[in-house]
């Protein structure tokens, strides 16, 4: 091996060489293979070459011995079996590659870019797609290969149409990084271009211009492969190939966006972005995006203080370098004059700006007086630094144990933590090794995209098996070897039904109760049982339900039964309602724990609690981001509540219902890149947000408010900069033990991975005696009544309604019923019929017949409206449908 | 944007059943095709295939029928049927005319008997008649031992002369068989190849032999 | 030498299985599944040495010999897409004589272990995919096809599969992505479809004149088969002779017999008071041979020392009354057309070369542009993800290389008919062109 190490990576390559022939002839051969110069190890180890955020391989993915192979002459070690192009990098040897995108899957060897000469192969061969193997001699620069990237970059750009100057892409763009390096430099094709119309609306969010199209097909992979959307196609054959959509239509796609970070020429363009900036005059600030627990890295593009783009920000043990349209395209919202900027103050019916210490002053004196009648609710873009401050500002400064993270009632002590267990708790990476996976009550798509796309790679990449139970259909149905449906808000009696098949017990009345089928159930137990590594993915909004309680004791049940904490890989992960939901409960926004779930000397009410007693036992409410008329499934009892406090402070960007109709004080909150401070990701990644442009008009950071008004009413927190928050987070949170921003870096820790997750208290049982579910709810033969279930969209939220190209894509109302019911009903998609349930509530919306759809099950998407918020109020099992 | 994609949800990219109204003979065809292979996107092509001969091209509703029925995107759809040259993705005829002019048959007069089918039919090279006969030139249709030959809606006939396009185009307008004589399929025998027979350029063509050496 | 393939080719009736059963049909069969093991079949294949009759002419018996053992579904792709310009034969025999091809098949499964058969033919064989039809569902109804044939206990389903008019789906992994319903792509090789083919299982894929031979090596045995034709090139072959010829048809005859033979003998050679210029011997993608190479034997080895190939056995006949300019455009619109535009090398190369020819033929280009011409295709073969794009290369190089003195003279007179014309008429020509194109 070689005996000087060129650890910078530029070693001058000429040099050595020739150093190197020197020694060849001055030798004997056995000697002068051993050139010291040529050689190059590698400045990775193998465990450096784990994609960004991996601490650790998952447990399911196979390890790589390390070979050894030459590339131009030079010696290099690599992991065995990756793709020539990636290998060449450990010898500091660039490839040109177009086509070639490993986050795609396999290679398509199509754009023929990264040809290379193999010593014992009479054809150039494509860098791209041969792996490695040991004792391979590979040339990059041979005159044959040379020859043949001249040529390839000469035919890419017979068709080009070389308008640099007018192309949003340029000084960023692969293909002139290319044709630079690689190409001949001129062209002898004197023929006339292919023409297509100039840039076309592809839809609201992204402008395509077909002319600039290089068919690198990495678009419609992501759309075919990646996402599955399978909306963006090619179109056409041979030289007439294009791409497009059916009819014309537009190419509306959760994760649409990332098309646009995949062109490597002008082709794909963000409309929101084109003709705003040039490469030179931007800056990039990496940061993370908290619009829902999915919590991708992402990079903002600022210019003179503003961002003008949001880029994925690959992190492989978060988001793979995907990113949703709504994190990519909703920062035009805080752009928007809808935001608010200014504090404000009601004045009788309407809310007039205020002066900060005006705003704080009213503030704090409304709090003071309140006392420990005061409560508080954390919406779920608070940062663990802003809930550590209200904690402490409720129980310090006001002596109120009253607030709370979540909706609904209480966490159970035994069973958050229980939950909480590291050896239990899945990594998103583990997801993508597991080899079973069982998603129980959650449309991953809408409440944790990102995840969305991790499911779809462990199957179709890894051969995970994948069983879906829901009420709703699922958009991942389709990937399913098992899909089982159920009544809404049965998941407590499906999941003890799972349970008794797991044990082998008659899973037929249980069954019928989740109104689920037995034959199901039994197939996702054998899926289960037969799994190496099994991972459930479930969602939160289930404890939300009236049976919550009884669903998060099952789980725990689950987790025992299939013995998660014996096997490594193997888990849970619990999708979040909220963005930060575990962080803020981890950090201990809880009314009966304290941080790191540890006991509470004070027990609080809990949100549900806290909408009965305000404006009764309870005089006075903080909302840190969160309006819960919007956020929980009862809106319209909050609505209610919320009138009857004398007092609600609200920090919010935006005039929601709560805001609008019932604060007394606003403040004006900050949104993503003006963030700083931390979030847990559902699966114990602790993320830093920084800031990146400074706030917006007279925005102040969250926690200093939380300060100020303590101090107001004479407590001083002794913080100054939100770094010590964080300090104090790594003291006071037992879990978090020692964690600093600097720990934390640009792609997060896992505290399970950390020492002081041994801190972690122990759950006095983590199985439960559970009851016998009660029946789900039957619509009586013939009339119109159907099992009503409730849905959330992607694309709803003020930060996607106020966001221009977002706006188009919001949906008012949609009630999905299945054809038979529509037809027994008569109705159609389009018509709109009325909704009543037992408690007289009364409503609207138009129907989508959906052929998935259950019989006897009737969907409504969960909305801004009030009359659609009247109609769930109470949580109602059945509703009357009538044209 | 359109009133219709406003209201649309990204499920929706595949139009449903209860949305689309497929004719039910279309319906049971695909579903039996589909049955017919391990994975049922083998069966797009043929169902593709079955749409256009009862809409007579790939309209869009057609597209639409066939996607709610596979559970496919249209746009997966499309993306095959343009890749293929027997898909017609705009109004097409009820009478279709492949002219070959490949190789084989361009070097025995393909050329001069495209024109007279052009002239013929009033229309040039992919081209409808107002009384819907659709002419296209096409790549060899493996079928060079009758050159020059045309495949009318799969029928194929050949050697064809100038005059011989004259008459194609008369019996398709009469509504009758289509050169009869010239049919391959109703060669009962090679050795009685073209029994019809006929000169073209400078083939004595009624004695050519297909078979045995 | 007696026809195999071609055995009373013509005799009415054929196509249906009484016929085929009368004259012995099925009987191979019948034996090879009572009397023989799998590998005892694959053995005979392997001692026929006969090689693939679709075009790579690689031996199909050790092709078979590939695909793993095991009890996953494994798959017989019948190649039936016959598109190579010239190129008949397939047609005749399905047309003809379907139950020789489905026997061959059903033999074949056997031998390799494969319970589920498709022919994948072209979509403009729509009479030849009617009669396959027909047969198929005799050969079940006969249980010569489904579950447990003949009470052997073997599986094999066979369903007819047209395609819809490309090219491309001839070649193999292309034909395996058009036959899941996908554009019909050509696949990156490794994986070969031995190993992960259709559906990612094991995979064998012959044509149909490859397979149409099976229950003859059968009967013979291997060896008696491989006693015909040459060392290297075994057994009968189908040729396809068109273009310039008396009798164009198709011809059984023994591999290594007189290429001339064929032409002149079997097919009449040229018109009268015609020479022969060039011929294509192995369908338009060959390249093209001229009249000193007449006398080479017709077999794979013969033909690919000559430069050229023997592809799927068709051979065009271009005589001295026809413009190589012509033949030469004519070929490369084929190749850009069917082009599925997966790698730039050929998706690009192909269109430009077109692009140059027609300023060839239109009296639009100089001699450089012959030069052009020749880099352009050196620098798509061997580049391409398959080898579509060599196919227009490499007879389009041929032709420039072998009649460069024609292609300048016509560049100097089609320039001259032209005249005069300026460079800006002929950019303004160029323009309109370009616009009529959109
Ligand atoms: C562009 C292209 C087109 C082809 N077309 C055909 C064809 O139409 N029929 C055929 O049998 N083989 C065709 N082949 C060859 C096939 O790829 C494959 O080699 C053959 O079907 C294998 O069968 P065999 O071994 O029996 O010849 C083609 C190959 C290429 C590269
Ligand atoms: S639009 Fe961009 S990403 Fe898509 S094929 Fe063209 S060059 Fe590739
Ligand atoms: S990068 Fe290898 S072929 Fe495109």
């Amino acid at each position: 091996m070689p005996e000087e190490k060129d650890m910078s990576g530029k070693s001058n390559v000429g040099e050595s060489v020739d150093a190197g022939e020197e020694n060849v002839t001055s030798s004997d051969s056995a000697v002068a293979v051993q050139v010291p110069s040529l050689s190059y190890e590698s400045p990775f180890t193998v465990v450096d070459a784990l994609p960004p955020g991996y601490s650790k391989r998952p447990a399911g993915e196979p390890e790589r011995n390390v070979i050894s192979f030459t590339i131009d002459g030079a010696d290099v070690r690599a992991p065995e079996g990756i793709m020539l192009v990636d290998a060449a990098k450990y010898g500091g040897v660039e490839i040109p590659v177009f086509c070639y995108e490993p986050k795609l899957g396999a290679p398509v060897g199509a754009c023929r870019m990264c040809l290379v000469e193999i010593e014992g192969i009479p054809k150039l061969q494509t860098a791209c797609s041969t792996p490695v193997r040991d004792g391979m001699a590979v040339s990059t620069r041979s005159p044959r290969v040379i020859e043949a990237q001249n040529s390839v970059v000469e035919f890419i750009l017979a068709n080009h149409p070389l308008d640099c100057p007018v192309c949003d892409k340029g000084g960023e763009c692969p293909l002139q990084d290319i044709s630079y390096g690689w190409g001949r430099g001129k062209s002898r094709f004197a023929e006339p271009k292919r023409h297509f119309e100039k840039p076309v609306a592809l839809s609201p969010s992204i402008a395509i211009d077909r002319e600039r199209c290089i068919l690198c097909y990495r678009c419609v992979r992501f759309s075919q492969e990646v996402s599955e959307d399978y909306q963006l196609v090619l179109l056409d054959r041979g030289a007439d190939s294009h791409v497009g959509t059916f009819d014309g239509n537009e190419y509306v796609a959760p994760f649409s966006g990332n098309i646009i970070d995949l062109c490597p020429v002008g082709a794909l363009t963000s409309r929101a972005y084109r003709f705003r900036a040039r490469p030179w005059d931007i800056e990039q600030g990496g940061s993370v995006c908290s619009m829902c627990p999915g919590q991708c890295n992402v990079d903002y593009t600022v210019r003179d203080d503003k961002v003008m783009r949001v880029q994925a920000r690959e992190n492989a043990a978060v988001d793979d370098g995907w990113l949703c349209d709504r994190g990519r395209f909703a920062y035009q919202a805080w752009e928007s004059d809808a935001r608010i900027t200014q504090p404000m103050i009601r004045q009788g019916e309407k809310l007039m700006p205020a002066r900060w210490d005006h705003a704080l002053e009213v503030a704090a004196a409304a709090l003071k007086k309140s006392g420990p009648r005061t409560a508080a609710l954390a919406g779920g873009g608070t940062t663990n630094e802003e809930g550590w401050l209200l904690r402490r500002l409720m129980l310090e400064a006001l002596g109120s144990p009253h607030f709370d993270s979540r909706r609904g009632g209480k966490l159970d002590a035994d069973v958050a933590r229980t939950l909480t267990e590291p050896a239990v708790t899945l990594s998103v990476p583990d997801v993508e090794w597991a080899d079973a996976i069982v998603v129980i009550g959650s449309e991953l798509v809408d409440e944790m995209p990102i995840l969305d796309l991790r499911v779809r790679k462990a199957v179709n990449r890894n051969g995970a098996a994948l069983a879906v139970a829901t009420a709703r259909p699922s958009s991942l149905d389709d990937k399913a070897s098992v899909t089982a449906r159920m009544a809404p808000g049965r998941d407590d009696a499906f999941i003890q039904a799972l349970l008794a098949a797991l044990a082998g017990n008659d899973v037929g009345d249980l069954a019928s109760r989740a109104g689920a089928d037995a034959e199901n159930i039994s197939q996702i137990a054998g899926l289960l049982k037969n799994a190496k590594r099994p991972a459930v993915l479930w969602g939160e909004r289930m404890l939300y339900a009236s049976t919550g309680t009884a669903s998060a004791k099952a789980i725990c049940n689950l987790v025992a039964m299939l013995g998660l904490a014996a096997t490594d890989g193997a888990g849970h992960l619990q999708i979040p309602v909220q963005a930060n939901g575990r962080g803020l409960r981890e950090v201990g926004v809880l009314p009966n724990l304290g941080p790191a779930l540890s006991d509470s000397a004070t027990q609080g009410m809990s949100s549900d609690e806290i909408a009965d007693a305000l404006g009764d036992e309870l005089s006075a409410i903080l909302l840190l981001g969160t309006d819960p008329i919007l956020d929980s499934p009862d809106g319209a009892r909050w609505d209610a509540a919320l009138r009857a406090a004398p007092n609600v402070i609200a920090f919010s960007s935006w005039l929601d219902p709560a805001t609008e109709r019932h604060a007394t004080v606003v403040f004006p909150a900050e949104v993503g890149p003006e963030k700083e401070g931390t979030l847990t990701h559902p699966d114990g990644r602790i993320q830093r947000l920084r800031q990146t442009v400074d706030h917006a008009g007279e925005v102040n950071s969250g926690w200093w408010v939380l300060d100020q008004l303590a101090a107001r009413i004479g407590v001083d927190f002794g913080v100054k900069v939100v770094h010590q928050v964080t300090a104090q987070i790594a003291e006071g949170v037992s879990i978090y033990a020692g964690i600093s921003s600097n720990e934390i870096g640009g792609t997060g820790v896992r505290w399970q991975e950390r020492t002081a997750a041994s801190n972690l208290p122990a759950p006095a049982r983590s199985t439960f005696d559970l009851e016998i579910p009660p029946a789900a709810p039957q619509a009586a033969p013939g009339s119109s009544s159907l099992r009503f279930g409730t849905f959330r969209s992607l694309w709803s939220g003020a930060d996607v309604e106020n966001a221009a190209t977002l706006a188009p894509l919001v949906t008012a109302s949609r009630l999905e019923l299945s054809p038979a019911d529509g037809q027994r009903l008569g109705v159609a998609t389009g018509d709109s019929v009325t909704l009543t349930n037992a408690a007289e509530g009364k409503t609207t919306a138009v129907v989508a017949l959906r052929d998935a759809v259950p019989t006897g099950s009737a969907f409504l998407l969960d909305s801004q409206d009030d009359g659609l918020r009247r109609i769930a109020a109470g949580r109602p099992e059945l509703v009357e449908v009538t044209p | 944007m359109s009133e219709h994609q406003e209201a649309m949800r990204f499920e929706d990219a595949i139009p449903q059943l209860a949305d689309v109204d497929v004719p039910a003979e279309l319906k049971d065809w695909i579903e039996q095709r589909m049955a017919m292979y391990p994975d049922r996107k083998s069966a797009i092509i043929p169902c593709l295939m079955a749409a256009q001969k009862l809409h007579g091209w790939l309209s869009p509703e057609a597209v639409d029928q066939v996607a709610a029925v596979m559970r496919l995107t249209p746009a997966r759809l499309v993306s095959v049927a343009t890749f293929y040259d027997m898909f017609e993705l705009e109004p097409s005829g009820r009478r279709t005319i492949y002219m070959c002019t490949n190789i084989s048959c361009m070097l025995r007069g393909a050329d001069a008997v495209m024109q007279e089918l052009e002239r013929a039919v009033g229309v040039t090279n992919g081209g409808v008649s107002d009384d819907g006969i659709f002419l296209r030139s096409f790549e060899c249709l493996g079928a060079c031992d009758i050159a020059p030959m045309a495949s009318v809606d799969g029928q194929f006939v050949g050697p064809l002369t100038v005059d011989d396009a004259k008459q194609l185009v008369a019996d398709i307008r009469a509504g009758g068989e289509v050169l009869p004589a010239k049919q391959l399929s109703k060669r009962p025998v090679a050795v009685t190849l073209w029994e019809g027979g006929g000169k073209v350029g400078a083939y004595d063509v009624s004695d050519s032999a297909s078979g045995a050496a | 030498m007696d026809d195999l393939l071609f055995h009373n080719i013509d005799e009415p009736g054929l196509a249906t299985i009484d016929t085929y059963e009368a004259r012995g049909g099925y009987s191979e069969l019948r034996r090879v599944l009572s009397d023989l093991t799998p590998d005892e079949v694959l053995t005979e294949l392997q001692a026929s040495a006969i090689r693939g009759r679709g075009g790579a002419g690689f031996p199909m018996g050790t092709k078979a010999s590939f695909l793993p053992k095991g009890d996953m579904d494994k798959y017989l792709c019948c190649n039936a897409d016959e598109s190579e310009p010239g190129t008949f034969k397939d047609r005749e025999l399905m047309q003809k004589n379907p139950h020789q091809l489905i026997e061959g098949m059903i033999i074949s499964c056997f031998a390799a272990g494969i319970n589920k058969a498709f022919i994948y033919i072209r979509g403009e064989y729509e009479q030849q995919a009617d009669i396959l039809d027909a047969a198929v569902n005799e050969a079940y109804i006969k249980g010569y096809l489904g579950e447990n044939i003949l009470g052997s206990g073997v599986n094999v389903s066979l369903v007819v599969h047209r395609g819809a008019g490309a090219y491309i789906c001839g070649e193999e992994t292309a034909l395996l992505d058009s036959l899941e319903g996908k554009r019909g792509n050509p696949r990156l090789k490794p994986p070969f479809p031995a190993n992960a083919g259709l559906f990612q299982g094991p995979t064998l894929i012959n044509n149909v004149e490859t397979l149409s031979n099976v229950s003859h090596i059968m009967r013979m045995g291997g060896a008696k088969y491989a006693d015909l034709g040459t060392e290297k090139s075994t057994g009968t072959k189908l040729v396809s002779v068109s273009g310039c010829v008396q009798k164009p048809g198709n011809y059984e005859i023994e591999l290594g017999v007189p290429s001339r033979e064929i032409i002149y003998g079997l097919a009449g050679g040229p018109p009268a008071g015609r020479q022969i210029k060039a011929w294509f011997p192995g369908g338009s993608s060959a390249p093209v041979l001229t009249a000193d190479e007449l006398d080479l034997p017709y077999d794979f080895d013969s033909m690919a020392g000559a430069g050229s190939m023997l592809g799927s056995g068709a051979i065009i006949v271009i005589d001295d009354s026809i413009s190589i300019v012509d033949v030469a455009l004519r070929t490369a619109k084929f190749y850009k057309h069917e082009s599925c535009g997966k790698c730039t090398p050929c998706r690009e190369g192909t269109s430009w070369t077109v692009k140059m020819l027609q300023r060839v033929e239109d009296g639009l280009a100089t001699p450089m542009d012959l030069d052009i011409i020749e880099s352009v295709c050196d620098q798509i073969m061997g580049n391409c993800l398959c080898v579509l794009g060599d196919a227009m290369a490499m007879p389009v190089s041929s032709m420039v290389k072998k009649f460069r003195p024609e292609f300048e003279a016509h560049i100097e007179s089609a320039r001259a008919a032209r005249m005069p014309l300026d460079e800006a008429t002929l950019t303004d020509e160029l323009d309109l062109k370009e616009m009529a194109a959109h």
